[in-house]
């Protein structure tokens, strides 16, 4: 159909719509037309990604110089081909509707490994194995070496794409992955770097976080993009994680003997360069004196050895004198080495901010911060010139130059924390150094500052204006959906009490309360009695989890959950673990029914869907709280609460239910799946805990269901289920939930569509 | 006694039935017990009828044994010796429970198929008693067909039955029992085993490896029950366990199943993540190691259950669908041989594309694909099935024809001017009438509509089986032809003897009775045709055989 949102037309590649898409689309422009940045939170399920790009793509063909690209981030592989699906189907429609194909290319780009057409290359396991072969075939220096010895393994694809791919645009069209393989193989050219260089003249690009937000990565791959795109971050929930996440370090004992064999090979290797090709090592000498970045030609395919700090920190002086020559290069790192050595060899915990730990390495190895901050500069160079091939080897030492640069560059927001042992385990002595970031605005400052418009937008956002504050900007629009329902297909219910009324608790006091685990038991038991097909049940922690599971298995309450459904449960093994899920979900499908135990943060929680019949029931046990007993968590907490005047509690608590939003959220995915929501924990029923959760799930929350004990949840759930089994028709759902487009146009209708957006 | 003639396998004396003293006999094909001083049974069970025994508790004063039939009924017998009751028991159960087994696979499993159509089929139990009770096909003429169609034909109509599964539950439902003196019981059924068997294979193996020549049966489960193989919470300590090489397999197994990766990349948790931080980077939240060096035993033992139960799942799946899968399994393989996962990337587009749709269809969003349609609305539906259809097909095709010839019809009609002097006889007017009056030779047609109101249903349902019936012996005998085979001419000739023996034993009395009751005759005229067919064809055939021979 054709919208009309506020005077833009718009193509929506359905014959309905959804109230809530309409509400959202109208949010959505209004953002675009203000080039502001917006949070925008919509259930999962009600058709977020579609409503989005079409709307952006009809922007995009409107004002062609207003937005000049769409920059979709999404999380998982399979979210990225999901997007580029959506789109594909939307620009069918278009060129049906319009008669003409449009110039529009949309692709997907994702990591070597899910790109790699070389027979070798992609056979290998590990994304890092890939990468790591990739460049020891693709270096520009290696490729450099290959003009005098021809005989050094090459890659013919990237050779081919080199040679003529880039003349040539891609041809207008939507390629997601395996397009994108099928075309390097037709053409004899390397998937990945043709998709690395077409998402510079590309209309829409998909791709995942770390592409943006990961300044080693951002600045080898999204450096150029145009500064007039629109970014939009889906499933953006965790994203402060996602940007802690790449500007921490983490240094044990093994990083830095790793580092010593790295320092040690450098060493010789400059010692043997100097004897054969000494040349080599002044020109370099000459060029750093000049003060010149490395010309960037040829350069794209040395991905380990970007700067770790974001662009605007880059200084673009020359290196200091002492560390311009390679011998002097090497010693110093022997220093730094030792004086992290030494700082490792701690018998109590550490705690210090950036600026202390420079002024102990000054005082102590007199280590100035200038040439500090150009370690990872100078690393780069120095491994250039000397040609090393693996660089994967080269690891333990980049790492090490990165945490200096890090370290000397930024005074704030960071914190150093070293660790002696584990805290489970305090007579083996493991110590560590965590340098970790608490500031995720830090990490997503640039991509602000630099795109007019940036889209955070989730499933589970609330509560909304907590984002705002830890990613430190100003959004022009922040908005939760509801979703329209013309049946209510999400039942949340509250147990708070076992049968025997003893209160269920996943608190620490009670964790190990027989009772409670006992009455934990008899919960799931019920369920899987009445609960048709599929169950997933949500712990707070693995360990939590395992332990559960063991006393179940004693008191037999497993064995009888068995009578019912199968029982699956996630490992910390990734792999048992997708075969646990691929064998729950046959058992779904054959009627068998099974269960489910998986754990809140966790894989599964995160990135798997439980549509329709995989999962009828989620059972959330416990409030999923992150440990807190970990020193960095304290530290950022005690930031959030200094600089974003954020109470540690609120904190805690957001973290939490967003997580249990997340996993109770898996179930329902749109409007024709039902699904039970069970919080198993009497915290859930307190406002401070219930207000945080999503608007839609907070609505269908009633006075009644917040402290039911498991035998009246089990009644609830047997009508709702009773309810829900019903057949439910498209007509069912016409003009309440789902809406034909006169009767989208109605004057009465659109008033209500303008209650659906709960602004904040 | 009755039938000394069968052989006596076991004599237990002083045994009570109904409190009254008597003698227990085992024969080679039945149970049999006859109360003291007659030389008659009362009691008399053949070993096919007998579903399984159950003994009494060993604790208990009374040492009893009971068989429950097949049909739900249960016959207790008590040892009432006192010196050996308990011997005598455990000998006539040992012996019971090497001889159930074989009747029961002896049972006949034709039979019960036989059983099992006739009762889910009721117009084939009519036919059945039709044809073969009133003995116009003998019952093998009638299965041998019958069966051999049903499996050559179509035979996933024969296997379609559903293979039962494996309840998750078996093991929990083997509950130890204490026996008063430190010791534990475990109640094994032959169905458990049979779950075990299918689940584990490698327990099966070790069984048929082990026993009889090392282990005996008891032995074999005792040691099951000891073993950590069983308790899954225990740790592998001992070696000398037969069953610590089925826990390896196992883990094999299991190994095996994870290293395949999975067919659905939705559900890949390894290919989920894009771009994993490298090592030292990010947040580490210390993972604990995943090396058993510095595991606690519980948390080992903790792991070890978790592993269990998700082997245990897979494998009853495995077990309930392993015998439909195997073609779908070895297309898989056959893809899975082609190379190492990374060169099935031909293959696994389609799985891809597939789930990548479902995943992002929005059912409701879409208008039904379904052209719309009118719902046909019958008022009167036997009009519809027998109303007056066009002799030869007319080339209406427009509705704008339809209309074109009403209008023209409309004119002719306005314009009709009666021709009185060219009129037809009265006569010949008259007989047209009558032959176009219901009954009359032009309405025979509708005479089959008017049959639901003519004759009483009764009648209707007796010629209903007499059309099926004959429908069977006619598919018989029509089913011979090309006869290019002595069989078949013998057959040939078989059933034409059979068509003719239905003829005169059923079609005949039938004819009469209608004509009794005054209904009209032609109500078996089609039957009539359709046998008379049948025999011209035979005629036909006949006599080019005579002439062939001559």
């Amino acid at each position: 159909m054709k919208l009309n949102i506020e005077g833009l037309l718009v193509y929506f590649p359905y014959d309905y719509i959804y109230p809530e898409q309409y509400s959202y689309m109208l949010e959505l422009k209004r953002t675009l037309d203000a080039k502001g940045h917006g949070v925008l939170e919509m259930p999962s399920g009600t058709g977020k990604t579609i409503s989005l790009l079409s709307l952006i793509i009809a922007y995009q063909r409107a004002f062609p110089l207003e937005v000049t690209k769409l920059i979709y981030c999404s999380r998982t592989v399979p979210e990225i081909e999901k997007v580029i699906e959506e789109l594909r189907k939307l620009m069918e429609f278009y060129s049906k509707e319009t008669g003409e194909s449009n110039n529009f290319l949309a692709l997907a780009l994702s990591s070597r490994k899910n790109l790699c057409i070389h027979p070798e290359v992609s056979s290998l396991r590990f994304g890092k194995e890939v990468d790591g072969k990739c460049h020891s075939l693709t270096a520009s220096y290696i490729r450099a070496q290959r003009h005098s010895n021809p005989n050094l393994p090459v890659c013919r694809f990237y050779e081919e794409f080199d040679a003529v791919g880039r003349q040539v645009p891609l041809p207008p069209g939507v390629y997601n992955l395996d397009d994108l393989k099928d075309f390097g193989r037709r053409k004899g050219w390397c998937p990945y770097y043709l998709a690395r260089y077409s998402i510079l003249h590309a209309n829409i690009v998909v791709y995942s976080y770390h592409y943006l937000l990961d300044p080693k990565i951002a600045d080898l791959v999204s450096k150029e993009l145009a500064k007039k795109s629109v970014v939009v971050f889906d499933e953006a929930h965790n994203i402060d994680n996602v940007c802690i996440d790449s500007m921490s370090v983490n240094i044990t004992r093994r990083t830095l003997d790793r580092c010593q064999n790295n320092v040690d090979t450098l060493q010789n290797t400059i010692h043997k360069i100097k004897e054969t090709d000494a040349a080599k090592l002044r020109e370099e000498y000459r060029r750093l004196v000049e003060g010149l970045k490395e010309a960037n030609v040829a350069r794209e395919t040395d991905i380990y050895l970007a700067n770790p700090v974001l662009p605007d920190e880059i200084l673009q002086e020359a290196v200091p004198g002492t560390i311009r020559t390679a011998e002097h290069f090497v010693g110093f790192l022997r220093r730094f080495l030792e004086y992290l050595k030494s700082r490792l060899r701690v018998q109590h915990v550490v705690q210090e901010s950036a600026p202390q730990f420079l002024k102990d390495i000054f005082d102590k190895v007199c280590i100035d911060r200038k040439p500090l901050r150009f370690c990872a500069e100078r690393l780069q160079s120095l491994l250039r010139t000397l040609e090393i091939a693996d660089i994967a080897d080269f690891s333990a030492v980049t790492l090490i130059s990165n945490f200096a640069t890090l370290v000397s560059t930024y005074s704030q927001g960071f914190t150093i924390i070293i660790e002696p042992f584990e805290d489970r385990t305090p007579t083996i002595a493991n110590p560590v150094l965590h340098f970790s970031c608490m500031d995720p605005s830090i990490a997503i400052k640039p991509v602000f500052q630099r795109f007019q418009s940036v889209i955070i937008t989730s499933g589970t956002l609330s509560p909304l204006d907590i984002y705002p504050r830890i990613l430190d900007f100003r959004p022009v629009t922040m908005a939760s959906f509801t979703m329209t329902l013309a049946r209510t297909c999400l039942c949340p219910l509250i147990v708070g009490r076992g049968n025997d009324q003893v209160a269920l608790s996943s608190k620490f006091e009670t964790r190990e309360d027989f009772a409670v685990i006992r009455n934990y038991g008899n919960l799931l038991l019920e369920m899987s009695a009445i609960v048709p097909d599929g169950i997933v049940a949500f712990f707070t922690s693995y360990v939590y989890m395992e332990n559960i599971v063991a006393s179940w298995y004693e008191q037999g309450i497993l064995e009888n959950i068995q009578r019912n459904k199968l029982i699956f449960i996630e490992t910390q093994d990734a792999a048992e673990t997708s075969m646990a899920l691929e064998k729950y979900q046959e058992a779904c499908e054959n009627g068998r029914g099974a269960i489910l135990l998986s754990v809140a943060r966790g894989k599964v929680s995160e990135g798997i869907d439980f549509v329709h019949h995989f999962g009828r029931a989620v059972i959330m046990f416990g409030v999923p709280y992150v440990y807190t007993q970990s020193r960095i968590l304290k530290a950022r907490l005690e930031y959030l609460r200094d600089q974003f005047q954020i109470r540690e509690n609120d904190f805690l608590t957001f973290d939490a239910m967003r997580h249990a939003a997340q996993c109770v959220g898996r179930a329902i995915r749109g409007k024709t799946d039902y699904g039970l929501m069970i919080f198993a924990d009497k915290r859930y029923a307190r406002a401070d805990k219930r207000g945080k959760l999503p608007r839609w799930i907070q609505e269908h929350i009633n006075d009644g269901s917040l402290n039911l004990t498991v035998d009246e949840a089990v009644q609830l759930a047997k009508h709702f289920l009773r309810q829900m089994a019903q057949p439910f028709r498209q007509e069912d759902q016409l003009g309440l939930s789902l809406l034909t487009l006169e009767q989208l146009q109605s004057e009465e209708m659109l008033q209500k569509i303008t209650q659906i957006a709960h602004q904040t | 006694m009755a039938s000394l003639s069968e052989e006596v396998l076991l004599v237990v004396k002083k045994v009570r039935q109904r409190k009254q003293d008597g003698t227990l006999y085992l024969m080679a094909e039945r149970i049999a017990w006859g109360p003291e001083g007659k030389d008659r049974f009362t009691v008399s069970h053949l070993y096919a009828d007998i579903r399984c025994q159950k003994i009494s508790p060993d604790g208990k004063a009374k040492v009893q044994l009971q068989l429950v039939l097949h049909t739900g009924e249960s016959t207790t017998f008590h040892f009432a010796n006192e010196s050996s009751a308990l011997k005598d028991r455990e000998a006539a159960k040992e012996l019971l429970q090497q001889l159930l087994p074989k009747f029961k696979k002896k049972a006949n499993k034709e039979l019960e198929e036989k059983n099992r159509m006739l009762q889910e089929d009721p117009v084939l139990f009519q036919l059945y008693k039709d044809l073969v009770v009133s003995q116009v096909i003998s019952a093998e003429e009638f299965w041998a067909n019958r069966l051999g169609g049903v499996n050559n034909t179509d035979p996933t109509l024969f296997n379609n039955k559903q293979e039962v599964g494996i309840s998750g539950a078996f093991l929990a439902d083997i509950r130890p029992q204490t026996d008063g003196c430190n010791g534990l019981r475990y109640n094994l059924t032959a169905d458990i085993i049979e779950s075990i068997f299918r689940t584990y294979p490698a327990v099966k193996q070790k069984y048929s490896e082990n026993v009889p020549h090392n282990l005996t049966e008891k032995e074999f489960w005792t040691r099951f029950f000891q073993s950590h193989y069983f308790h899954r919470d225990r740790i592998n300590t001992g070696t000398q366990d037969i069953f610590s090489e089925c826990a390896k397999q196992d883990e094999k197994g299991l190994k095996s199943l994870v290293v395949q990766g999975v067919k659905n990349p939705l559900v890949d948790l390894l290919s989920l993540e894009d771009k994993t931080l490298d090592e030292g980077y990010g947040v580490s939240t210390t993972q604990p190691s995943t090396s058993n060096a510095n595991r606690t035993v519980k948390e080992s033992s903790n792991y070890a259950i978790i592993k269990r139960f998700n082997h245990h799942s897979a494998m009853v799946l495995a077990a309930g669908s392993r015998k439909g899968e195997t073609p779908a399994d070895q297309a898989s393989e056959t893809s899975s041989t082609d190379g190492n996962s990374r060169d099935s990337d031909f293959f696994q587009p389609p799985v891809k594309k597939v789930k990548l749709q479902e995943a992002i269809e929005y059912e409701d969003l879409q208008r039904e694909n379904r052209p719309k349609t009118v719902a046909l609305n019958l008022k009167k539906s036997d009009r519809y099935a027998h109303g007056p259809v066009p002799l030869q097909s007319q080339q209406y095709t427009t509705s704008q024809d339809i209309i074109n010839s009403v209008n023209y019809i409309r004119h002719e009609m306005a314009n009709y001017k009666p021709n009185l002097t060219q009129v037809v006889s009265s006569t010949a007017a008259s007989s047209a009438i009558v032959a176009l009056s219901p009954g009359g030779v032009l309405m025979q047609a509708g005479a089959q509509q008017a049959i639901n109101q003519m004759v009483p249903s009764e009648v209707q349902g007796e010629l209903k089986h007499l059309y099926v019936a004959a429908g069977e012996l006619l598919r018989h005998f029509w089913s011979c032809f090309p006869v290019n085979t002595p069989f078949l001419e013998e057959k040939v000739i078989k059933m034409k003897s059979n068509l003719e023996r239905f003829q005169m034993t059923k079609l005949c009395p039938f004819q009469d009775k209608i004509q009794r009751q005054y209904l009209s005759t032609n109500l078996t005229g089609h039957l009539e045709e359709m046998l008379q067919t049948a025999y011209n064809k035979f005629h036909i055939w006949q006599t080019r055989r005579m002439m062939r021979k001559t």
